[in-house]
């Protein structure tokens, strides 16, 4: 393969395998490089107990664009989607519980015990989100236009999007404005009045960040999901196998369509000559020529490990390292011996489908408030906010028959701890995470046959987040959209010509949506095609 | 009695007596309707004590238009500005930072702490004053409706696109930033001594339920900025006489132009004539026609209380009711028999003179702020203290002083018992926490006048005690402010028209919505809209 049309692509997470795949199907010769003995980044299925499998980081797609399931034939290629009927359930410590369904009527009426009032307002909330959804769909699929000089494309491209904006209508325009910059606690006290559904609603707003319910911005998680599949809270769609099914179909599309995928081969630096990347280096020193290098390492490791500091100037150097990416979340794995049994008054048959989805721990705003501080002042919380999920329940094959998987998100985890350190407090950091769930699972600790602690330190380590940041840095207002990662550097071009980025660093951020990938391959695609004409 | 006026004007506060100021100005029949005694609102001075005059709510200059000074000559009419020169911020390991509007000697002492922040002040500095400049004109501007096709409408956002794509690259990113961030990020990005940062972050969580590391307080910095006495960016000062004494100038002025003002005329409600505002009924049943009413009470008085539910559009009301005060500060005046002494820096010195900030780390601010998420008054607030007494010695007795506490966070609802039960303990709360860094505070104080929210709300209108009339959130600001649609000072009702604190720019004692409103109310009469 001659270096010509060769594009060397920085890493095997979902996003770089989905720029593969479409650089290769549009005839260029993409090679992934690996760093790590298997592909997926933060899309992986390992064993972490004899015969017990699980989704080792993400537990959810984002959910995925459909597009590329159906560009890329993911299918085919053997990705086989689970969507269940129940998105979220979140039980209190009084017994009382409730199940957010994909399905309005189904859930207003689970509602109705909680609070006739929610159970009214919750048709309105949702079909406002679907609304907003809609509009802002073409958003999270398209790169963000520059403010720096918009381009004639890109300011008839502002203005499709101002015309769709209208069309909201003033109602929901304005809603789309105000709730653009809000707390999300105050969004989920403006729609209900019952914690449980309040605090079940900020959930979504605050996975992965570093922030809590009060911290204003959060809303824009909401705003994102809806854009995905136009609903408010974390998806419901999963990989049967787990998350490392879908890094193993988008790896067979990619080398179906002419890619090469190599792990085990760390880039050391990216070759710079005359302010133009032409290829990588890797440890060991082998050399690799390539027309373009794509990066889905996260913008720190991009810009202040891949690339001399020399060839970027300096003003944007220190804002790369202003670019806020410190995790908080942890990851927990449990092989179980049984099902866990929720001490809810509404009698959860185990197995039954509230469980399918995600249970989400946080019974109150304040309590996911309180999870939060801790973390600000350098500490991981007592008890922690988490986003459970059980996929044995629809994917029995991941466990021994009769056993379970368990996949626990937890926050607050931060990776800065002020007494101590993670090595030394990882298990402490379970024991509060087992804690937390008997508190509501009372039992839980019986059935638990191993765990596998995953922390902010292990994210950056092991699995080469820097800061251990799932999200490859904060989605936060002023890293979003036009901001991401850096305001004048937010269309996968970066300060070096033929160097790129495609990894959740990038619009439209963090989830295994696909849509980063996708986005920065035509974007790749754009540039390559212009020079190959001239 | 029923006599016709052209304008209306409910709220003797300082904005309120602005527009009334400006329409007079322009030929109209103005009366000013006041619920109180003295004029002023939130800016008054009272003698509180014998011989002890107070500020007694808003007690800084800074942020008041210069083109109000100039356009109404208020100097003319008694206002006097006195420089309040600098912010001394006592640490408890017994250090201090001091921070002066001499640069070089603020530069030195930050130096003291750190080199790099020493570097750092400068820039910081000139790239606050780039952005200051940036947004100075859309203080004065009347915020567009994003959702309307209006060709002005366009032109206004327009405008402010092209003003914002015009900003070189770097300012472009600070301007993003300070909208977004928390002050603390913001301020991450220039400093690293923390008590530093503190201190300045403090400027951003006043008058907000926000911490100094929630997204959103950043902006407020800037505030900071654009105080321009005399044109001088950001100095602050005091009023010759108190804050009273401005609303006074400015009330001269009205009265000047021809202006009638009323005090202690509490207005029952607003008078509508199918669907238009023909006027107000008093509390005691005098009706008082106008042709335009304007108000420059907070939303919920003007509307659930004034206009009543029933006369608006259901969304609109939702709005109102959704619209957020839930004030978080309280404020302590104490009549002092001599000068505080602080451990810190012994003796009654020029750092007396300006600012006391009791903000000694990012840690406490915080932590002040997590107090009030969950319900309580903070157990160490944050307070900035003056003692205009050494700088305008008219205010207390020869030899005496008077002290002004802002004290934040005191939030509007107490988990735990009343404000009317609490109000001492949260005055003790202050009293112990200033004399934690000066010992011999106990012992001077004579008289003590606690107001917490509760009481801004009943003494000065100020719903939940907002000192701003509504939170100044990114989601209540410019065009959203105070509801979406009705950021124009216009209502749902004809010819009702707002010119508080709770429109656009709002907050301080600025004038701009006052000024803002009048324009507005002249150029419909002008198009014949009213």
């Amino acid at each position: 393969m001659n270096a010509h049309d060769r594009v060397v692509i920085i890493g095997a997470g979902h996003n770089g395998l989905v720029a593969a795949c479409y650089l290769a199907k549009a005839g260029l010769h993409p090679l992934v490089l690996e760093w790590r003995e298997r592909v997926g980044g933060g899309a992986l299925t390992e064993e972490f107990h004899p015969g017990f499998r699980s989704s080792t980081l993400a537990h959810g797609l984002g959910p995925l664009l459909p597009e590329v399931a159906r560009e890329l034939e993911l299918e085919r290629h053997g990705l086989a989607l689970i969507n269940t009927d129940a998105r979220l359930f979140a039980p209190d410590r009084e017994g009382r519980s409730l199940t957010i369904y994909d399905d309005a009527e189904r859930t207003a009426r689970e509602l109705e015990s909680l609070s006739a009032h929610d159970a009214r307002a919750y048709a309105d909330f949702r079909q406002s989100f679907a609304r907003i959804g809609r509009v802002l769909a073409s958003v999270v699929r398209e790169a963000p236009p520059s403010i720096e000089r918009p381009r004639g494309r890109e300011a008839w491209g502002f203005l499709k999007l101002g015309k769709e904006f209208r069309g909201l209508g003033k109602r929901d325009a304005y809603r789309l404005l105000r709730w653009g910059p809000m707390a999300v606690a105050d969004l989920a006290a403006e729609w209900f009045e019952s914690e449980l559904l309040r605090a079940s609603v900020a959930a979504r707003g605050i996975q992965g960040a570093f922030a809590g319910p009060w911290s204003a911005g959060t809303s824009l998680g909401l705003l994102v999901q809806a854009a995905f599949d136009g609903q408010p809270f974390a998806s419901n769609s999963f990989a049967r196998g787990g998350a490392g099914a879908l890094a193993k179909a988008l790896a067979h599309a990619a080398q179906a369509a002419g890619a090469e995928i190599r792990t085990g081969a760390d880039v050391a630096r990216v070759v710079v000559q005359e302010g133009r990347a032409t290829g990588v280096v890797l440890e060991g020193g082998e050399e690799i020529a390539a027309r373009a290098v794509v990066s889905n390492a996260d913008p720190r490791q991009t810009f202040l490990r891949l690339v001399e500091p020399t060839e970027l100037d300096p003003d944007f150097l220190s804002k790369v390292r202003g670019y806020r990416s410190t995790g908080a979340a942890a990851k927990v794995n449990f092989a179980l011996g049984a099902l866990p049994l929720f001490a809810t008054r509404k009698k959860i048959e185990s197995g039954a489908e509230e469980l399918r989805g995600r249970i989400h721990i946080g019974p109150e705003i304040d309590y996911l408030e309180r999870a939060f501080d801790a973390a600000k002042y350098g500490d991981f919380s007592p008890e922690p906010y988490l986003d459970i999920t059980i996929p044995t329940l629809s994917d029995t094959g991941l466990a021994p028959e009769g056993r379970h998987v368990m996949s626990v998100h937890a926050q607050f985890a931060p990776y800065n701890l002020k007494e101590g350190d993670w090595t030394s407090r990882r298990e402490e950091f379970a024991d509060a995470v087992v804690r937390t769930i008997e508190t509501f699972a009372p039992g839980f600790s019986n059935l638990i046959l191993g765990r596998q602690t995953i922390t902010p330190l292990d994210l950056e380590q092991t699995y080469g987040l820097s800061g251990g940041h799932i999200h490859h840095g904060e989605m936060s207002l002023d890293q979003f959209y036009t901001f991401r990662p850096i305001i004048g550097w937010a269309q996968y071009r970066t300060p070096v010509a033929r160097l790129y980025l495609c990894g959740a660093g990038t619009h439209p951020g963090g989830g295994l949506t696909g849509a980063p990938g996708r986005i920065a391959a035509h974007e790749i695609l754009k540039d390559l095609k212009a020079t190959r004409r001239t | 009695m029923n006599q016709k006026y052209d304008c209306i004007v409910i709220g003797g506060g300082h904005n309120g007596l602005v527009c009334a100021a400006y329409l007079a100005r322009a030929g109209k029949r103005v009366l000013v309707l006041e619920r109180r005694h003295v004029l002023g609102g939130a800016a008054v001075t009272e003698e509180v004590f014998p011989g002890f005059k107070f500020s007694v709510a808003s007690y800084v200059v800074s942020l008041l238009r210069p083109e109000i000074i100039r356009e109404l000559d208020l100097p003319r009419h008694g206002l006097e500005i006195l420089p309040l020169d600098g912010t001394f911020t006592p640490m408890p390991d017994g250090d201090y930072l001091w921070r002066v509007n001499d640069h070089a000697k603020t530069r030195r002492e930050i130096a003291r702490h750190s080199k790099l922040d020493a570097e750092a002040y400068d820039e910081y500095g000139r790239a606050m004053i780039e952005m200051g400049r940036f947004v100075k004109p859309i203080m004065a501007m009347t915020p567009p409706d994003p959702t309307s096709l209006s060709p002005k409408g366009l032109m206004d956002l327009l405008f402010l696109g092209r003003r914002f794509q015009r900003l070189p690259a770097e300012d472009k990113y600070n301007q993003v930033q300070l909208m977004t961030m928390s002050a603390v990020d913001f301020l991450d990005r220039w400093f690293e001594t923390d008590v530093l940062k503190a201190t300045m972050s403090a400027s951003g969580i006043i008058g907000t339920f926000l911490g100094v590391r929630s997204p959103g307080t950043a902006y407020v910095l800037l505030h900071h900025y654009m105080g321009e006495i005399d044109g001088a960016f950001r100095s602050w000062g005091l009023a010759r006489g108190g804050t009273g004494a401005i609303s006074n100038a400015i009330a001269d002025a009205a009265r000047e132009a021809g202006a009638e003002i009323r005090t202690e005329a509490p207005i029952a409600r607003v008078i509508l004539k199918n669907g238009q505002a023909r006027g107000v009924v008093l509390e005691n049943g005098d009706e008082i026609e106008a042709t335009v009413v304007a108000s420059s009470v907070d939303p919920r008085l003007t509307f659930m209380k004034m206009v009543g539910e029933k006369n608006l559009p259901d969304d609109f009301v939702e709005d109102i009711r959704r619209f957020k005060f839930r004030g978080s500060s309280g404020k302590v005046n104490l009549a002092l028999d001599a000068l505080p002494d602080f451990k810190a820096l012994p003796g009654a010195g020029a750092h007396l003179r300006g600012a006391v900030s009791i903000s000694p780390s990012v840690e406490y601010m915080e932590r002040a702020y997590d107090d009030a998420k969950y319900g309580r008054f903070s157990r160490r607030p944050y307070i900035d203290i003056v003692i205009p007494s050494l700088t305008d010695p008219s205010v207390a007795p020869p030899g005496k002083h008077v002290m002004s506490c802002f004290v934040q966070y005191a939030p509007y609802n107490l988990r735990e018992g009343t404000w009317d039960e609490r109000r001492e303990e949260f005055g003790d709360t202050v009293v112990e926490t200033i004399s934690e860094h000066a010992p011999n505070f106990r012992d001077i104080i004579l008289h003590r006048q606690v107001l917490t929210p509760l009481d801004l709300e009943r003494d000065f209108g100020l719903t939940e005690g907002n000192i701003f009339q509504g939170e100044l959130t990114l989601e209540q600001l410019f065009f959203l402010r105070p509801a979406p649609g009705w950021a124009q000072y216009r209502t749902p009702v004809r010819n009702l028209y707002m010119c508080g604190s709770a429109t656009h720019p709002g907050g301080g004692i600025m004038g701009a919505s006052g000024r803002n409103g009048a324009a507005k109310i002249l150029k419909d009469w002008s198009w014949g809209n009213v």
